[in-house]
C-alpha cells in the first residue's frame, strides 16, 4: 500500500498552507490521487532532505520530488489523466504557469511580505504559529528577505516602512548628536506623511496589480490543465483571502476582477469543495493530527534541523532582532541569597543530578 | 652667479671694506630672489593689511628657491608631444552619421555585423534589422552603458542622446523602413514570460553554471576583460555567483532560501526549458504565416524567441544540450522559425 507523503508549509489565514506552491500542491493532489494514498506533513524546508517545500516523497521509489512542477509531473505519471490535454491547452498551461511564477509571485510578495504592516501584523504571526520554537525566529526573516529580493524589480520598496523608519531614526539621532534643535516627530510631514505608504502608492500598486490580474482575468481557468488551474487558484487565494490591514490587493480583485473572485470561491470543482468543507469542519483538531503525523519526521530530522539552525544562527544572528537579545535565567531560589545561597544552590544542584541518575 | 661676481667689484668702486662685508653677510643672498620677496610683501600689505604680520613671519615655503634648482625645474617638461589621435574604432562614436548599437560581441563579429552572443543584445539587434533600421554594432560592456546594461543605441549625429533598450522599440518604429506591427493579445504576455523565466534560466545555467561550457564563458566574457589568469578566475566566479543568484531569485526556490541552503537544480531548470520550447513550438504551429500570433511580418516576440533558439543551436548543439531541445521541440517548428528569421534579418551567411 503506497502512501505518498506531501511535505508542505503549515496552514494559515484559514487556507491549508501559507505558501502558494504548497497550497497548489495540496489542491492538485486532492484532485488527482485517491484519498487513501497520500498524507500531508506540515514541515519546514530545513526538515526535508531537499531543503525545499513543497516536496513529495514516494516511498515505493524512495524519491523526493521538490517544487511544484516536478510534483505535478510525478503525480501525473502515477495517475495519468483520462484524456491527455490538447497541444494548445498544454502550451497555454505552460505559459500561464510561467506567467504566474514570474509575475503573480512578486505581486503577492509585495502584498504579504514587503509591506511592513501586513508582515508584522498578519504574516509573521502566522509563521510563528506553524514553525516550532527556534525556526520561528530564524526562517521568517530569511523568507521575507528572499521575497523582497523577488519583488525588488517592481520598485516598491517604500512599502517596507521598517527600513524607512530606521533611516529616519538614524537621521534624527545624527541631528541630535550634532546639537540641532529638533522638531517633534511627525511634525512637518504634511498630509502625505500622515498617509500609510500603501495609501500614497495606491495608484501605482493598482497599476502593477492590473498588469498581472488583467492577463489572469481573461483566462478560462476551467479549460486549462489541472496543474495550472491549481497554481492560479493558490496565488489568487493568497492574494484575496488573508485578512490583512493593508488589503489593496484583495480589494482590487474584488472590485475590478470579480471573475477571479468567483474563481477563488468555487473554481476548483466539486471534489476540492468537498475536501475543503471537510477540512474546514475539523480544522482545529486537524492541525494537531498533522503535527502528530509529522512527529516521526521531526525526530528523524532533528539532527539536521539542529545543524541548519546553528548554521543560520551563526550566519544570520543580526536577523533575530536588533539589538541581540540574550535571555538569561533570572536568579531564583538559593542563588538570590548571596554567598551562602550559592553554596546552598550548589548542594541543591547536586541533589538534582543525583536524582536524575 | 652674476650678483656674486658683482660683490667683489663693489668694494673696489666704493673702496670701503666694511660695506663689502655688510653686503656679503647681511644683504640678500640673491638679488632677484630678494626682490621677488619684497614685492610679494608689498602686495600683501596693500591688499590685506591685517595679514601683514602673518606675511612678515612668512612660512618656509615662501623662501626663494635656489637658482640651480629653479633652472632645473624650468627645463621641464622636456618634450611636449602632440595630442594623440582618437583610436580608429572610436571614430563612428564621435563623427559618424550611422547609428551605433553597442552590444556584447567580439571585434571580428562586430565588423561583420554578425549576431551578438548575448540573448538580450541579439533580440534587439535582430529586431532593428527586421525593422529595416540601418545601424552598425560595436563591442562594449555594461560599464559603458548609461543604464548599466547593454544594448543601447547611439543615434546618428548630431543627436548624441543614447537610447536605452526600453526605448528601442519606439526608435525602430520611427526610423525603420518596414516597421513590424505588434500583436496585442493578453496571451502574448503569458508567452513572453516563457522567455523571461524558463528559457533565460536555462541559458544562464548552461552558460555560467555548467562546467561543460566554461570555455564558452571564457571566450565571451572573461577573456576580453583581462589577460591575467587570476583576474579571469575572479571574474568567472563573480559571474557564476550572479547567475546563480538570478536563477534562485526567479525560480521557486523560496523555501530553500529560508533554510539558507538554496541550490539550483539543473535537471529542473532544463525540464522547464524543454516544456517552454514545446509550448512555443505549439504556439507557432497554430499560426499560418510562420510568425508567432499569425503576424504578417516577424515581430519583437519573434526576435526574442530567435535570440534564444539561435544561440542555443549555435553554441550548445552537443548531446543533450539546449540546441538539441530546440531542434526536437514539437515537429521542428522552432528550427524552421530560426532559419526564417535568419533569412528575414539578412543573415543569409549564418547557419
Amino acid at each position: 500500500m503506497m502512501m505518498l507523503e506531501l511535505h508542505v508549509w503549515g496552514p494559515a489565514f484559514g487556507l491549508p498552507s501559507i505558501d502558494p506552491e504548497s497550497l497548489a500542491a495540496i489542491a492538485f493532489i486532492t484532485q488527482t490521487a485517491p484519498r487513501d494514498q497520500y498524507q500531508f506533513i506540515q514541515s519546514s524546508p530545513s526538515a526535508v532532505p531537499t531543503h525545499q517545500l513543497p516536496t513529495l516523497y514516494n516511498p515505493n521509489s524512495q524519491t523526493y520530488h521538490s517544487g511544484y512542477p516536478s510534483i505535478t509531473s510525478h503525480l501525473l505519471s502515477l495517475y495519468p489523466p483520462s484524456s491527455p490535454p490538447s497541444r494548445k491547452t498544454a502550451a497555454d498551461s505552460t505559459a500561464y504557469s510561467a506567467f504566474l511564477t514570474a509575475h503573480a509571485a512578486p505581486l503577492l510578495a509585495l502584498s504579504l511580505y514587503v509591506s511592513s504592516t501586513n508582515w508584522s501584523s498578519t504574516v509573521r504571526p502566522a509563521y510563528s504559529k506553524i514553525l516550532p520554537f527556534p525556526l520561528g525566529w530564524t526562517e521568517p526573516p530569511a523568507i521575507r528577505a528572499a521575497m523582497s529580493r523577488r519583488a525588488a524589480h517592481l520598485g516598491m520598496s517604500s512599502l517596507d516602512t521598517d527600513a524607512t523608519a530606521e533611516r529616519e531614526e538614524a537621521e534624527r539621532e545624527a541631528a541630535v548628536a550634532q546639537g540641532w534643535v529638533n522638531l517633534p516627530k511627525g511634525l512637518g510631514k504634511g498630509v502625505g506623511g500622515a498617509l500609510a505608504p500603501e495609501q500614497r502608492a495606491r495608484i501605482r500598486l493598482e497599476g502593477l496589480a492590473g498588469e498581472v490580474l488583467g492577463v489572469l482575468g481573461e483566462v478560462e481557468w476551467k479549460e486549462e490543465e489541472v496543474g495550472t488551474r491549481c497554481l492560479a487558484w493558490a496565488y489568487l487565494a493568497l492574494m484575496m483571502v488573508p485578512d490583512v490591514p493593508r488589503g489593496w490587493l484583495g480589494e482590487t480583485i474584488k472590485g475590478k476582477y470579480a471573475r477571479l473572485g468567483d474563481f477563488v470561491d468555487g473554481g476548483l470543482g466539486e471534489p476540492w469543495r468537498r475536501w475543503w468543507a471537510r477540512r474546514k469542519l475539523k480544522v482545529t483538531g486537524r492541525v494537531d493530527a498533522l503535527q502528530e503525523e509529522s512527529g516521526e519526521l521531526w525526530r528523524m530530522a532533528g539532527m539536521g534541523v539542529a545543524l541548519v539552525v546553528s548554521a543560520l544562527l551563526w550566519k544570520k544572528l543580526p536577523q533575530l532582532g536588533e539589538p541581540v537579545q540574550i535571555w538569561q535565567k533570572p536568579l531564583s531560589g538559593f542563588l538570590g541569597l548571596g554567598a551562602a545561597g550559592i553554596m546552598l544552590g550548589h548542594l541543591a544542584e547536586t541533589t538534582v543530578v543525583d536524582h536524575w541518575r | 652667479m652674476q650678483k656674486r661676481e658683482e660683490g667683489p667689484t663693489r668694494p673696489t668702486s666704493t673702496s670701503t671694506p666694511g660695506r663689502w662685508l655688510r653686503i656679503r653677510n647681511g644683504g640678500p643672498p640673491r638679488h632677484g630672489g630678494g626682490r621677488k620677496l619684497s614685492a610679494a610683501r608689498r602686495s600683501s600689505i596693500t591688499r590685506t593689511p591685517h595679514k601683514s604680520t602673518m606675511a612678515s613671519t612668512s612660512a618656509p615655503w615662501q623662501w626663494p628657491v635656489p637658482r640651480p634648482l629653479q633652472q632645473l625645474f624650468d627645463s621641464f617638461p622636456l618634450v611636449t608631444y602632440a595630442a594623440t589621435e582618437l583610436p580608429a574604432r572610436s571614430q563612428p562614436a564621435t563623427s559618424d552619421s550611422v547609428p551605433t548599437l553597442y552590444v556584447f560581441a567580439s571585434e571580428a563579429d562586430a565588423r561583420l555585423g554578425a549576431p551578438s552572443f548575448n540573448p538580450g543584445c541579439l533580440k534587439w539587434q535582430t529586431f532593428l534589422r527586421l525593422a529595416g533600421v540601418t545601424f552598425r554594432i560595436l563591442p562594449s560592456t555594461n560599464h559603458a552603458s548609461p543604464t548599466g546594461a547593454l544594448p543601447f543605441l547611439l543615434p546618428a549625429r548630431p543627436n548624441t542622446t543614447p537610447i536605452p533598450a526600453t526605448k528601442l522599440h519606439t526608435y525602430a518604429l520611427q526610423h525603420g523602413t518596414c516597421p513590424p506591427s505588434e500583436p496585442s493579445t493578453l496571451r502574448l504576455d503569458a508567452y513572453h514570460s516563457l522567455l523571461d523565466l524558463p528559457l533565460r534560466n536555462a541559458w544562464l545555467h548552461a552558460l555560467y553554471l555548467n562546467p561543460a561550457h566554461t570555455s564558452l564563458l571564457d571566450t565571451f566574457y572573461t577573456a576580453p576583460a583581462s589577460s591575467s589568469p587570476w583576474i579571469r578566475d575572479a571574474l568567472r566566479l563573480q559571474l557564476r555567483r550572479a547567475a546563480e543568484a538570478e536563477i534562485l531569485k526567479t525560480g521557486s526556490y523560496l523555501s530553500a532560501a529560508a533554510a539558507g541552503t538554496a541550490v539550483v537544480d539543473g535537471k529542473q531548470v532544463y525540464e522547464g526549458a524543454r516544456e517552454a520550447l514545446e509550448a512555443l513550438a505549439a504556439l507557432l504551429a497554430e499560426s499560418e504565416t510562420g510568425w508567432f500570433f499569425g503576424a504578417q511580418r516577424p515581430t519583437l516576440f519573434d526576435a526574442g524567441v530567435f535570440a534564444f533558439t539561435y544561440l542555443m543551436v549555435r553554441y550548445m548543439d552537443g548531446e543533450g544540450g539546449l540546441g538539441g531541445m530546440v531542434k526536437g521541440a514539437g515537429d521542428g517548428e522552432l528550427e524552421g522559425h530560426r532559419r526564417r528569421v535568419l533569412e528575414a534579418a539578412r543573415w543569409g551567411g549564418e547557419k
